[in-house]
């Protein structure tokens, strides 16, 4: 039987926040900043080969894949060359939430896909909300984009930045 | 942001006769269009404070609570007000006192104008000036005040649902829309999230640019009948501001009360009421070349010749709740049409959906 102060107690980590848990942009959030985020996110599930988005179409957020595998493809030679994979944890599609350029790269699903979208307006208003949140993954954006940066300097495999 | 396409003939077309339609149908359902109006004008104007009150460390649901519950509270308390503390013979007096006082305004002017111009001696007033103006005042009051507080009192049951719809904009408005996005096919994800976009920023910037507009109007209006010495210059420039809302009619009538109450205060001195007219059109001018630019703006990128027309088709549709709503509405149908043509339009987005359906269908067949 439920207790009447039920309410009381913190609500545990459902599926879904342990799913979120496991995406590296939000590495550094607690469970109650994660429930927050998961208000703005967008969850899309993709079939085999099921285009994610085209290269020249204009991104408005970016992408992070919860489960399944996305490639990516371009016509621009450097991300030709690496063809590169995004499993469950990785981000695609991130230089959306900073300009309004079109896609550089298509990313199409290698396998049913489940991912999850934050929309530049929405994470926006997230940083003018919470910017605890808004700076934690700010901040792991930017570790990413060094990490991906060193590794392309001392010419290692890397994801590249879409 | 991105820059704005050009419309399209088409475009307009489709938009102009989905704003009829829309009118036609609010027209049937005005009982809940006017309160949901009025809560989506309010939930664009709260949200920076519920958005603060979050900031402050209030939870979102506790943020929208209070937020709702002070607009209740408040809702309550005008409506009491304005019932208890007036009576109804005390209204029909004062209106009365007022129509009265502008018959004697207008006689009173083209008495001077005839003594100025002599060609104008012959006019049908002067020759039969109104003999009983306090019986003319009375009848009016009778005739109008009477149906005017009987449609107040209709419309309170539906305006007490404002406070209510506020409450759950504020709080599942977010979700709300991830429910109708969840809805849209993955090749028409960020398309449709753009149009969800562009339509919040059309209505944000409508509502939140009119409710700055009215407060720089009443502002100035108020400053202005303070320094003529007129009564309750505030209460009379925010009744004028609101007024306006109601597009070229709305300044009009405001104008109106603005002289009659002038003329009644000061029956002796026509100075002072031609003098509340002309602050009545200072105010206009800076309202259209400065006020206007710097709230509204171009949010709604309608022209002028179209608004006009617009307003006209929305008075013989929907009559005065038409002339109100026609402008935002054709706004965020213009922005709807705009965004769901480039959608429709694109051979890519087309091709995607159709592929994306037969991937769907295999992996149904699969699952099989």
């Amino acid at each position: 039987m439920k207790s009447a102060f039920n309410f009381l107690r913190p609500a545990g980590d459902g599926p879904r926040i342990q799913e979120l848990k496991k995406i590296g942009l939000f590495k550094q959030l607690s469970t109650r900043e994660l429930r927050e985020v998961d208000e703005l996110l967008h969850e899309r599930v993709y079939q085999k080969d099921e285009i994610i988005f085209d290269e020249g179409d204009i991104g408005l957020g970016l992408f992070m894949v919860v489960t399944g595998r996305v490639k990516l493809s371009s016509s621009h030679a450097p991300l030709q060359q690496l063809a590169p994979e995004f499993g469950s944890g990785d981000f695609f599609g991130e230089m959306a939430l900073f300009d309004d350029a079109p896609r550089s790269a298509r990313v199409t699903a290698v396998e049913t896909a489940q991912v999850v979208a934050l929309f530049r307006r929405e994470f926006f208003s997230l940083m003018e909300r919470n910017r605890s949140i808004g700076t934690k993954i700010l901040l792991e954006l930017a570790r990413t984009v060094c990490r991906r940066s060193r590794l392309l300097l001392s010419g290692q495999k890397h994801l590249p930045l879409v | 942001m991105s820059k704005e396409p050009q419309v399209s003939a088409t475009t307009w077309l489709v938009s102009i006769s989905a704003t009829c339609c829309l009118l036609l149908v609010f027209r049937r359902v005005l009982w809940l269009v006017v309160p949901g109006l009025s809560a989506l004008v309010v939930y664009y104007c709260m949200k920076p404070l519920v958005r603060r009150l979050i900031r402050a460390g209030l939870k979102p649901r506790a943020a929208a609570q209070a937020v709702a519950g002070l607009l209740f509270l408040a809702t309550v308390l005008a409506v009491i007000l304005l019932f208890s503390r007036a009576h109804v013979s005390e209204w029909k007096a004062t209106v009365g006192r007022y129509v009265q006082g502008g018959l004697e305004f207008l006689q009173t002017t083209e008495e001077i104008l005839a003594q100025k111009l002599p060609l104008l001696r012959g006019s049908a007033i002067l020759r039969n000036p109104p003999k009983d103006l306090d019986t003319i005042s009375q009848n009016f009051a009778e005739k109008y005040l009477g149906a005017f507080l009987l449609q107040t009192l209709q419309w309170l049951p539906s305006l007490l649902l404002m406070p209510y719809l506020t409450y759950f904009l504020l709080q599942d408005g977010n979700r709300f829309k991830k429910q109708l996005v969840r809805s849209v096919p993955n090749a028409f994800f960020e398309k449709a999230l753009l149009l969800f976009d562009r339509i919040d920023i059309s209505l944000q910037g409508f509502f939140v640019g009119l409710m700055k507009l009215t407060f720089l109007d009443t502002v100035c209006l108020a400053l202005g009948l303070w320094l003529f010495g007129i009564s309750s210059p505030l209460v009379l420039g925010l009744v004028a501001a609101v007024l306006a809302w109601v597009p070229y009619v709305g300044s009009l009538a405001g104008c109106v009360i603005v002289v009659l109450v002038a003329a009644t205060d000061f029956p002796t001195r026509p100075g002072i009421t031609y003098g509340c007219v002309l602050l009545f059109f200072g105010v206009r001018i800076l309202d259209d070349f400065f006020f206007l630019p710097n709230t509204i703006g171009r949010s709604l990128h309608i022209h002028p010749v179209l608004s006009v027309l617009m307003l006209f088709l929305g008075a013989e549709l929907a009559g005065p709740t038409g002339l109100v709503l026609v402008l935002p509405v054709l706004g965020v149908v213009t922005v709807a049409t705009e965004t769901l043509g480039q959608i429709l339009t694109d051979r890519c987005l087309r091709e995607r959906y159709r592929l994306a359906k037969q991937l769907n269908a295999r992996a149904a067949l699969s699952v099989k």
